[in-house]
């Protein structure tokens, strides 16, 4: 028998997680739908009921939203998913479940990071898709012809259409795993507050880090001028350089996270 | 089955609630783990299972060290802890989400125990009494088929009847294959149910031996008056009821409670009768 990974087995994980974790998860994603719906509702109700005209602007409720509570979503989710461990008779359950600790870990990887980023993605592209759609029916009116060409656009645009990631896109990616690893960790790493716990942490931690950062850039360059000069060696696409960096920097950040959370869930006591 | 080798455990590195603990368990046997609050049964139970993990020492179940938490071994333990959590489905759910984890989980066998314990199918495990979802976890734990069953003070919240269902299954539960060890400090729960007594007192085992051992090499019974012989009593309606060695090798019916009061008061008298 294989004492690591075993799929079958690991099926009947996630079978059994979606039965203890499914309800928090299912009431979590009705608030936060509830949340987006009573958002859209209160900024376009006028518009809708054509009480207002349509101004560019109306939408711009959009991008904080999407950013605020995606981020708020799918930290909740992370940060209680491991939070049982913390108590006794819940824990003692869990820890004797026959399947590896490296299957319980992936089965929180799959809930925390995986499931509810493509919930949070698929209920805001449904809840926006359809007042969208009711918007452009109460204005259709609202094409015009672009000032280059003579191809009509619409100025009610879906919201993923809008903000689709034109460049730094596998950054835009990798951002909810290191997010979501960080809230897993805290999960697991308190026995109680996990959510307020962790984002202290995080908070004292990034200004630690912030500070360290500061403080040797201006020992390491205070007094000093760039001088640019013709090189030998050129960059072809600084750009995608760039890309390349931090995203191998927010993996490899990702990475550590989930090794130090796999350590505790194999250490985990009760 | 279970091989312990100078174990040392404490919650804090300081203070070591186990002292170089060593002990041999075999198959076949039912085990009753006695020792005053907070003497470490729960702890040393928690040590067999993998949930804590000693400061020293080797500790083998099956082949397998249980601190790696391996789901071949992890299948072949059952574990009732003293307080447990049930979620809010029903049986039929739980069972479904937790028996395919048990390749010799035995439906019919866990049916039958159902039966037996009273418990109504069904109802919401959140809706359940503590006594009734304590009978069912126990019910789930036989039914798994495991070859070690850990009971940590299963008859807590048990009323009289069930108390003694869960002795009479108990007692059939028991095949050659499998250890049964159960931790009480309720020790009249288990008179007639145990085959070993292994008793817990100040970081170490103050006493494992079968009650055959211990009603051959002492004598319980009933006296008018107090002699030097006697090794400890308790004074009862018609004199004392007494521990003393066993001379004549007469019968006796061993006094569970009367041994576990013995050994706390005369541990020194009472060891060189057992080593």
């Amino acid at each position: 028998m294989n004492n690591t990974f075993n799929i079958q087995r690991f099926g009947l994980l996630l079978k059994r997680q979606w039965l203890e974790f499914g309800k928090i998860y299912l009431i979590t994603l009705g608030v936060a739908a509830g949340v987006i719906i009573a958002f859209y509702g209160f900024s376009l109700y006028g518009l809708l009921i054509g009480e207002r005209d349509f101004s560019a602007r109306a939408l711009n409720f959009r991008e904080p939203l999407f950013l605020i509570f995606g981020f708020l979503f799918i930290t909740v989710i992370a940060s209680s998913y491991f939070a049982h461990l913390g108590q006794k008779p819940k824990a003692i359950i869990d820890l004797l479940i026959p399947a590896s600790t490296f299957e319980k870990f992936l089965a929180g990887l799959f809930f925390t990071t995986i499931l509810s980023s493509v919930a949070f993605l698929l209920i805001f592209f449904s809840i926006d898709l359809a007042f969208v759609s009711k918007l452009r029916s109460v204005f259709p009116d609202w094409n015009f012809t672009n000032m280059i060409g003579t191809k009509p656009e619409s100025m009610i645009i879906y919201f993923f259409n809008e903000n689709k990631p034109k460049e730094f896109t596998s950054i835009y990616l990798i951002v909810p795993f290191f997010i979501t690893s960080i809230f897993l960790l805290g999960s697991i790493y308190f026995n109680k507050y996990h959510y307020i716990k962790t984002t202290i942490a995080v908070m004292i931690f990034s200004g630690i880090w912030g500070y360290i950062i500061v403080n040797t850039a201006e020992l390491v360059f205070k007094g000093r001028v760039a001088i640019y000069r013709n090189s030998s060696i050129e960059v072809d696409n600084p750009k995608l350089w760039a890309e390349i960096g931090i995203f191998c920097l927010i993996l490899l950040l990702t990475a550590i996270i989930w090794r130090i959370t796999y350590q505790r869930l194999k250490e985990k006591e009760v | 089955m279970i091989k312990i080798n100078d174990l040392n455990f404490g919650y804090s590195k300081h203070k070591l609630l186990f002292k170089n603990l060593s002990m041999q368990l075999s198959n076949g046997h039912i085990y009753g783990l006695l020792g005053k609050n907070g003497a470490g049964k729960s702890t040393l139970l928690k040590n067999l299972a993998g949930l804590v993990y000693a400061q020293s020492g080797t500790l083998e179940v099956l082949g397998y060290n249980p601190a790696k938490r391996q789901p071949a071994l992890l299948q072949q333990i059952c574990f009732i802890p003293e307080e447990f959590y049930l979620p809010s489905v029903k049986i039929d759910a739980y069972v479904k989400a937790n028996a395919a984890f048990y390749p010799n989980f035995d439906h019919a066998y866990f049916a039958t125990l159902l039966a037996e314990f009273d418990i109504p199918v069904g109802q919401k495990l959140i809706n359940m009494s503590y006594g009734q979802k304590k009978k069912l976890i126990i019910a789930f734990g036989l039914a798994t088929n495991a070859k070690l069953i850990i009971m940590d003070e299963p008859t807590n919240g048990l009323d009289i009847p069930s108390k003694a269902q869960f002795r009479k299954i108990m007692a059939s539960a028991l095949t050659e294959d499998r250890c049964i060890i159960i931790s009480t400090h309720q020790v009249r729960d288990l008179d007639n149910l145990i085959d070993t007594v292994i008793m817990v007192d100040e970081n170490s085992i103050a006493l494992k031996a079968s009650v055959e051992e211990i009603t051959n090499k002492l004598c319980f019974k009933r006296v008018k008056e107090m002699d030097d012989t006697i090794i400890y009593a308790e004074p009862s309606m018609a004199g004392y009821n007494a521990v003393m060695p066993n001379f004549h090798q007469e019968d006796s019916k061993l006094d569970l409670e009367l041994l576990f009061n013995a050994v706390l008061a005369e541990k020194n008298k009472l060891k060189p009768i057992f080593n």
